[in-house]
């Protein structure tokens, strides 16, 4: 029994960072309308920023991970200004994406790699912070990496949440995301807005590369696994339904954990995709989502 | 310039892509008037207001709102300046409350006691909406999103309002509830440009007329004139409410 609810506690974890990371690219997509395939590559930034904020000034890890989620955020908005949006202006703008704007995605995440590689080289770094001395919830002994990720993934999908629905600059974003033509007629600035959108994905994407990093190492290839699987995450839930991300993830993190511990862990790859086959058969609008687009 | 007049567009020539729909319109509203603009389906009405309300720019001709040139400015900008563009009512943001689809319209009001006003005012107008604050947007009727819309263009305090078919799609009775309260909000000192089709109605609640058919004014008039217009003339206006209208009438 106790061996079970290790998993499930390493899974919620792990669930928890390919929730951060969904919310981001579901984020994306219902406020640009468009699948961010670099979005693995915004993780492993966010991680190796949150490294070098850590190397330089030996913050203690809240800060590092308050900094790292800035910074990131500012590039990510410097990515979606510079390249993103003169390539989607040629197709009239963020409603009409299509391709092109896949391809730009793939092409950004293989670019920001070995951006990465240039700077940091090819060797993996340890991320030499420790989450401190293991927590104890009544007869279970946790580790306290995998409760501080839930804590801290809990604290960040919660502010987000008071962002969107109690500011006014959140119900803008709703706005934007629902219906940019009519955003507009509200008097709301749609581009600054869009950056808005891309800035806090990004952010929440290094948010979860910083977490990861002290029980994992950073290196310049880890933001593919992690696309893939917050991309499941993500369909699970119902493309661009945050609270469907969030469950998605922590779906795709237990089913991976008890698979791997159950049934062997050289496959443990395939279990969240085996769950996306399933839940995509038996609802193609995934948990939460809806197949027509009504969303804010 | 002209300091009669709240909006005067000049030869506006615009449409979408490379397809011209509108080819010269010319048209003004005097401050604190309501004006009609009149024309059946196809005939450019949406294009010339997304001209107007700065969702497309035009290819040429101006815009003056106010004494000052609005052509060519971002949508949020004239917005600003004190422009709305009512939507329709099926153009409210289904999954949100009532009253942050109001809050939307106060956007470019940031002041705690601004917005606070505005609803107590919206409230005001339909008490309707302040009973349904809570729900999701989604359960209202066609009536009461109507009533939203124009709720919602409210409350960023705008100098006039632009109005997109506020009866589509409505049953009569309700139009008459819209329409009184078009007309309280213009007595209260709001400019509008209400785009009908339902061109009897529209034409009683406003003082001038335009008529605009393949992207031209076509007539224009005072409004009481243009009602006791002969019957073909109305029948350019799209068709049977007019024409029907025309029999009963002595």
């Amino acid at each position: 029994m106790n061996y079970f609810i290790d998993l499930v506690i390493v899974g919620l974890s792990l669930g928890m960072i390919y929730g951060l990371v969904a919310i981001g690219i579901s984020l994306i997509y219902s406020g640009l309308d468009v699948v961010h395939f670099a979005h693995g590559e915004i993780y492993m930034l966010g991680a190796y920023i949150g490294l070098m904020i850590y190397n330089t000034f030996h913050l203690p890890l809240p800060l590092v991970l308050v900094g790292s989620m800035v910074l990131t955020g500012l590039v990510g908005v410097a990515i979606e200004r510079v390249f993103y949006r003169r390539i989607l202006r040629g197709g009239g703008g963020y409603t009409v994406s299509g391709m092109a704007m896949v391809i730009c995605g793939f092409g950004m995440s293989i670019v920001l790699q070995n951006v990465a590689f240039l700077i940091w080289g090819p060797r993996a770094m340890p991320f030499p912070v420790t989450y401190g001395m293991p927590v104890e919830l009544g007869t279970i002994t946790l580790p306290a990496a995998y409760v501080w990720i839930v804590v801290a993934a809990l604290l960040l999908m919660a502010a987000l949440h008071l962002f969107l629905k109690k500011t006014r600059l959140g119900l803008a974003v709703r706005a934007v995301a629902g219906n940019k033509e009519i955003a507009y007629l509200m008097g709301i600035n749609v581009p600054l807005t869009i950056s808005v959108i891309f800035g806090v994905a990004c952010a929440l994407g290094a948010a979860a590369g910083v977490l990861v990093g002290p029980i994992n190492y950073v290196q310049v290839l880890m933001g593919l696994g992690i696309l893939i699987k917050a991309f499941a995450a993500a369909v699970i839930g119902g493309f661009g339904s945050l609270p469907g991300a969030v469950l998605g993830g922590l779906l795709v993190g237990v089913v991976e954990s008890l698979g791997a511990g159950y049934l062997s862990g050289s496959y443990k790859d395939i279990y969240a995709f085996i769950m996306m086959i399933i839940v995509l058969m038996v609802r193609p609008a995934g948990l939460f989502g809806v197949l027509a687009k009504v969303k804010a | 310039m002209d300091v009669a007049s709240m909006l005067v567009a000049r030869d506006i020539v615009g449409g979408y892509g490379s397809v011209q729909i509108l080819n010269g319109v010319s048209l003004k509203v005097a401050r604190g008037q309501i004006v009609a603009l009149l024309g059946g389906n196809g005939t450019g009405k949406s294009t010339l207001l997304k001209a107007l309300s700065g969702l497309i720019k035009p290819w040429s001709g101006s815009i003056e709102f106010d004494g000052e040139r609005i052509d060519g400015l971002r949508p949020d900008r004239i917005v600003r300046r004190g422009l709305v563009q009512v939507t329709q009512g099926k153009e409210a943001y289904p999954a949100m409350t009532v009253e942050e689809n109001l809050l939307l319209g106060a956007h470019v009001k940031p002041e705690r006691a601004v917005r606070a006003r505005g609803l107590e005012r919206a409230y005001g107008y339909f008490p309707i909406l302040k009973e349904r604050r809570r729900q999701q947007t989604g359960t209202l009727s066609g009536g009461q999103l109507q009533m939203l819309c124009i709720a919602r263009g409210l409350m960023s305090e705008p100098k006039m309002m632009l109005l997109d078919e506020p009866s589509a799609a409505l049953a009569p009775q309700v139009v008459l509830d819209i329409f009184r309260a078009i007309s309280r909000i213009c007595r209260e000192g709001m400019t509008l440009l209400v785009v009908e089709q339902n061109v009897r109605m529209a034409l009683l609640l406003a003082e001038y007329g335009y008529v605009i058919k393949d992207g031209v004014i076509h007539i224009e008039g005072a409004a009481e004139q243009m009602i006791n217009d002969d019957a073909v003339r109305l029948s350019y206006l799209g068709g049977t409410v007019a024409g029907r209208d025309r029999k009963v009438a002595p």
